[in-house]
């Protein structure tokens, strides 16, 4: 059920670069993509982008500002106004890693995806795959961010993840992410015990 | 070093990551620090070259100090503390390095058959003269790396002495090289030391290449004991030796623990010489006046000085022709006068010596020459212990050690002459072992006493000595210095410590490691003799002890076993 959700399209690109894209969907398609979501762009020479939600952004518009000026709003106006507006909701998208020929590589694909390329979100094998692959080096992406908080975006990628590697009994992947973070991030005391922080809490739940 | 072919990850204990030859290599470690101990023997190999070195220090560090000053267990999961503290808290060892040996290229490469055919002798270690290169896999030396270094124990020359503390490797002593230089053991009461001494002679008498004379002040190495610290009975050298140990006692009564010795020792008058005297300055409390007076005995009586001085009458007075009283012709002042020696002084020493004239062992004219006897036994590859019996004090000690060790001094010096002039018989050489050295060999006597010399020049005369003590820093530096090998137990004492090390080189590394030994067992070795500092548990003397150096639980045979052993069945021992 959930695996034929995802193939459909959550969106299209409005924008992109090396490192990262925007794409923008209808609210209407909102309830699947989430923070720390792994999603994918394919290209036309069928190899695929994939990238991790790290930001998603709705914005305003002058109605929105009216509404919001005044006095009650019926409520027919709020579903009108947040399920036909103008203005899409934004997707951002970090890249993470690309697949040619069916190799997956964590570096950075050769040219950004296209404006209008369709956004997928991966299925749980799709995840299973990229995640594991190449010693987990695509989570040195993620650390490179700035501006975001990183731990959040980790620990919710991290906690989705690591229950698709459970399902299929995989139980040492989580570890041997902790493992990479730890390694990536031991030069930076206050940046490691944040993250550790987070994914501590995430244990604990 | 097969295992570690095999499977080179379990023994390696970590990698080089800094360091030299000056300051010590810098090693960090990838296991547990408790699996390796200050002083652990480690070898490194590194581009066909294996290195040898020592461990000195091992000291916390971690990437970020941060990280290690706070629990990190208590703020992360467990597992994530474990993964943190295992990526950033680490323990660096510093390693001494200390010897290097050509290994080739692996026997099974390619490039093994040509570097043979450059280097066809077999491989020995040299001293340190690089570094291995950044990365070098560090291990635990094996029982083969240890063998290579000090040799595979053969009961014979190379005698083992103790084991490596972490894997009980056995480590080896070359006792010919030991008598090749004067050597020294020390340690405090109790740290093991004459333990040690025991079995390091019983060692040197099995392997039999050199002859030991043994001072025994406290008669413990010739008979049987009790230790009086674990009650057990200790086994004597004379017992377990047998014919080949000569047991002598200084006296005529003499009877050492219950048991005769094979011959006692009485000095005649006439060997007794000035020097001799002197060396006693401080035991009598001589006055810098002494030697002249001496001088003028000797001179006049020659050999005979000491019985004569011996029979002069102090303060004898006859009256003369004129009815005044003078000295008696037979008085010490007499002969003062007549000698031209200051009265005062003459009779002073003759007072003084008086100590000396009442030595039960020291005979005008003795049964037998024990003197002689024991020069004989030595020469003719005999072991001698001799007990001092009920002679316990610094006087006699005094005396009888620097007597002897002068007449065995000038029989080698005379041996080594005919053997250098008409190629006679090679001298036998010669252990000297003095307990107590710091008696004889201290700051102010050791100008005086025969054994400063053996320990500076009588290497070329086939003398050497082993000092067995307890307070080295009391012994004159000039002394400490020419020690081969010195073996030592835990000393406390710091200036101690600075003597035993005195003349060596990586004493910063090596004064923890003696301050550190686990008091009766172990011991840390190093000198000139032995290839590379080490310290370890030392072998226990016990039953053991001579079940592997015999081969078999015996009693070396005595006349009677061995008679009977041949067919003749008497019991006429």
């Amino acid at each position: 059920m959930s695996n034929i959700l995802k193939s459909i399209p959550i969106g299209k690109l409005l924008r992109a670069e090396n490192s990262q894209f925007v794409a923008g969907c209808r609210v209407k398609e909102l309830e699947t993509p989430a923070l720390g979501s792994l999603v994918k762009v394919r290209l036309e020479d069928n190899s695929e982008i994939y990238g991790l939600i790290t930001h998603i952004l709705i914005n305003d518009d002058s109605l929105v500002r009216q509404l919001v000026s005044g006095v009650s709003i019926p409520s027919e106006y709020t579903a009108d106004n947040r399920y036909n507006r103008n203005l899409p909701v934004e997707i951002h998208v970090l890249t993470v890693g690309f697949t040619q020929n069916r190799l997956i590589s964590h570096r950075l694909p050769p040219r950004p995806p296209l404006s209008l390329d369709h956004l997928f979100l991966c299925e749980d094998d799709d995840i299973r795959a990229f995640t594991a692959a190449s010693d987990q080096g695509y989570l040195r992406h993620i650390l490179r961010m700035q501006d975001q908080p990183v731990e959040e975006l980790l620990a919710a990628h991290l906690a989705q993840a690591k229950t698709l590697h459970e399902e299929v009994g995989d139980f040492a992947w989580y570890g041997s992410a902790c493992q990479k973070l730890i390694t990536l991030l031991r030069d930076d005391y206050p940046r490691l015990t944040m993250v550790l922080d987070v994914l501590t809490e995430l244990e604990n739940v | 070093m097969e295992n570690n072919l095999d499977n080179p990850l379990i023994s390696q204990i970590g990698y080089v990551t800094g360091g030299g030859l000056e300051a010590n290599l810098q090693v960090r470690l990838n296991v547990q620090p408790q699996s390796v101990l200050e002083g652990a023997f480690v070898v490194i190999d590194s581009n066909n070259w294996r290195f040898y070195g020592l461990v000195t220090d091992l000291r916390l560090t971690a990437i970020d100090e941060q990280y290690a000053t706070q629990i990190n267990a208590q703020r992360f999961s467990v597992h994530l503390a474990e993964m943190l503290n295992q990526q950033t808290l680490y323990t660096n060892l510093a390693v001494m390095p200390v010897l290097m040996m050509e290994t080739g290229p692996a026997i099974d490469s390619p490039e093994y058959a040509a570097w043979r055919q450059t280097h066809t002798d077999e491989q020995k270690p040299i001293t340190v003269k690089t570094v291995p290169s950044h990365h070098a896999p560090v291990k635990l030396a094996d029982r083969a790396d240890i063998a290579t270094i000090f040799g595979e124990e053969n009961n014979q020359n190379v005698f083992r002495v103790g084991s490596t503390r972490e894997q009980g490797h056995p480590v080896c002593l070359d006792l010919d090289k030991l008598v090749q230089r004067s050597s020294g053991i020390f340690g405090t009461t109790g740290s093991g030391k004459s333990f040690l001494a025991r079995m390091i002679l019983a060692g040197l008498i099995n392997n039999d290449k050199a002859s030991t004379l043994i001072f025994d002040m406290h008669n413990e190495y010739g008979i049987d004991t009790t230790s009086s610290d674990t009650g057990v009975g200790v086994a004597g050298l004379k017992n377990k030796f047998s014919s080949k140990v000569q047991l002598v006692g200084l006296g005529a009564e003499t009877n050492i623990g219950g048991q005769r010795p094979d011959f006692t020792l009485e000095i005649s008058h006439n060997d007794i010489s000035s020097e001799d005297v002197l060396q006693l300055s401080q035991a009598l409390n001589l006055k810098e006046t002494t030697a002249a007076t001496l001088d003028a005995l000797e001179s006049e009586f020659r050999d005979n000085w000491f019985t004569e001085f011996m029979n002069m009458k102090v303060g004898a007075m006859v009256e003369n022709e004129e009815g005044k009283l003078e000295p008696a012709p037979d008085s010490v002042a007499a002969w003062a006068r007549r000698a031209g020696v200051h009265t005062g002084a003459a009779e002073g020493l003759r007072s003084k010596l008086t100590r000396l004239f009442n030595r039960p062992y020291l005979k005008n004219s003795p049964a037998s020459n024990g003197l002689k006897d024991i020069i004989n036994a030595l020469q003719a590859g005999r072991h001698v212990v001799l007990s001092f019996g009920k002679y316990q004090s610094d006087l006699d000690y005094l005396l009888v050690t620097n007597l002897i060790t002068r007449k065995i001094r000038d029989a080698w010096e005379k041996a080594t002459n005919d053997f250098n002039s008409s190629k006679t018989k090679e001298p036998r050489p010669l252990v000297v072992v003095v307990e107590e050295a710091h008696k004889l060999l201290n700051r102010e006597m050791a100008s005086q006493t025969i054994f400063s010399t053996i320990a500076r020049e009588m290497r070329k005369y086939y003398v050497t000595l082993l000092i067995i003590d307890q307070r080295p820093s009391q012994i004159y530096d000039e002394v400490m210095s020419q020690l081969g090998t010195r073996i030592s137990g835990s000393l406390g004492d710091e200036d101690d410590i600075n003597a035993v090390l005195s003349g060596l080189p990586g004493r910063g590394g090596l004064r923890g490691m003696l301050a550190k030994l686990q008091p009766s067992e172990e011991v840390l070795m190093l000198g000139w003799g032995v290839p590379m500092p080490i310290p370890i548990r030392s072998r226990r003397y016990d039953k053991q002890f001579w079940i592997d150096l015999f081969g078999e639980d015996r009693q070396p045979l005595n006349m009677s076993q061995a008679s009977r052993l041949m067919g003749f069945d008497n019991d006429s021992d």
